[in-house]
């Protein structure tokens, strides 16, 4: 490893992005309907949480969804773009990775990690 | 006798010195009151993965984050937390000191952060394998290349300064795995069994223990550099406000050199005026 040795410490690790974009023009599930909380946080930022309708996202078999009353389950993400369902629109959250842990209408979604 | 006139001129800059050293004071006093604020939502993210883990681990073993058939390296890690640059006054020749002591290139390899360190291993001719710059920002530390040396050896120990209140700053090292344990200890235990019977798993349950494993190493490490920024932040308000106390009485005394000038002036006039009258008047 000598050969990775700088004459000064230049090397900076890459910093993750996250980026959060609501979209309110889409028709939303009525009101009545089942609804489950999700929480999408890094270390040091909440981006998402509140109740939803849905959830969408890509983990290694492919793209998935989660709605109300879903299995108990944890899955690693892949890069990709989260989409939560709410009743006043979608909200996107473009991650690079993270995990997932559903359980009983919980949804926690841990990124960065 | 110095004019009064310059006297002023250097009041003047003094009284800049001591904005701009109270300027540094507040900016250093509110990074350590952010970061505080950081090291506790970075460790209720760790306490609630913990959760996760503790429930769903299947040995007492932490593996960091390895697979069963990974080979590791038989030696020891060393990464030491340095300052980026000044003003961290004489923390890091400590930090080096302690990190010197303990080293031994047949059994350990070194990894740097911060230019400061690097530069005084360098000049004390010791070897290191890497270095990176201490990151700038607070909320996005990627701590990936370092953990991805950390599973590749044995053990790993940190070495890094703590914050221990505004004016005392210390040395401390740790070891990682046993770091990431207590302060899992801390978070709580398990209330129930996570397994495939009651679970889906994505890809599966060994690849999820292991993420999670690697996960809260990085956090760890993280937090480390953070507690190595606080550290620092505090340094350098220590050294801000005896700048600021300093520079204050500097002002108070060219304020009085001043005023005491004037005064000469003014009586030496006069002192001109009454003999000058004294010699009018014989």
């Amino acid at each position: 490893m000598a050969d990775d040795k700088d004459e000064k410490p230049d090397e900076t690790p890459p910093v993750q992005d996250t980026t959060v974009e609501k979209d309110s023009s889409g028709k939303a599930g009525s009101k009545g309907a089942a609804q489950m909380h999700i929480r999408v946080a890094s270390p040091f930022k909440v981006f998402f949480d509140s109740n939803a309708l849905s959830l969408s996202g890509e983990n290694a078999t492919g793209p998935f969804d989660i709605l109300p009353r879903h299995h108990n389950f944890i899955s690693l993400l892949n890069e990709c773009e989260l989409a939560i369902k709410t009743h006043t629109g979608v909200t996107k959250v473009r991650i690079s990775s993270g995990i997932m842990h559903v359980k009983a209408d919980q949804v926690i979604i841990f990124l960065n990690v | 006798m110095r004019r009064p006139q310059d006297i002023a001129l250097e009041e003047a800059d003094m009284t800049t010195i001591v904005g701009l050293t109270s300027a540094f004071e507040s900016l250093a006093s509110m990074r350590i009151s952010q970061t505080k604020t950081q090291v506790l939502q970075s460790q209720a993210f760790f306490n609630e993965i913990w959760h996760i883990y503790s429930q769903l681990r299947i040995d007492s073993l932490f593996r960091f984050g390895r697979s069963e058939d990974e080979k590791i390296i038989k030696k020891s890690l060393f990464i030491a937390v340095t300052a980026e640059g000044g003003f961290s006054g004489d923390i890091d020749q400590k930090l080096i000191s302690v990190l010197l002591k303990d080293y031994d290139p047949a059994k350990h390899d070194l990894i740097i952060i911060g230019h400061h360190g690097a530069v005084q291993l360098a000049q004390l001719k010791v070897e290191f394998m890497k270095s990176y710059k201490l990151p700038e920002k607070d909320d996005h530390i990627n701590v990936q290349p370092l953990i991805e040396y950390v599973k590749k050896y044995q053990s790993t120990r940190v070495y890094y300064q703590t914050y221990v209140s505004l004016t005392v700053q210390d040395v401390k090292r740790i070891e990682l795995n046993s770091a990431v344990q207590l302060a899992g200890t801390q978070a709580g235990g398990a209330d129930e069994i996570i397994s495939e019977e009651t679970y889906i798993f994505e890809p599966n349950a060994y690849a999820v223990v292991g993420h999670l494993e690697r996960s809260m190493m990085e956090i760890t490490l993280s937090q480390v550099i953070l507690d190595s920024k606080l550290a620092q932040y505090a340094s350098r308000f220590r050294a801000m406000t005896v700048a600021h106390d300093r520079a204050g009485e500097s002002l108070a005394d060219l304020h009085t050199l001043y005023n005491r000038t004037k005064r000469n002036i003014a009586d030496e006039r006069l002192k001109e005026i009454l003999n000058g009258r004294k010699k009018v008047t014989v």
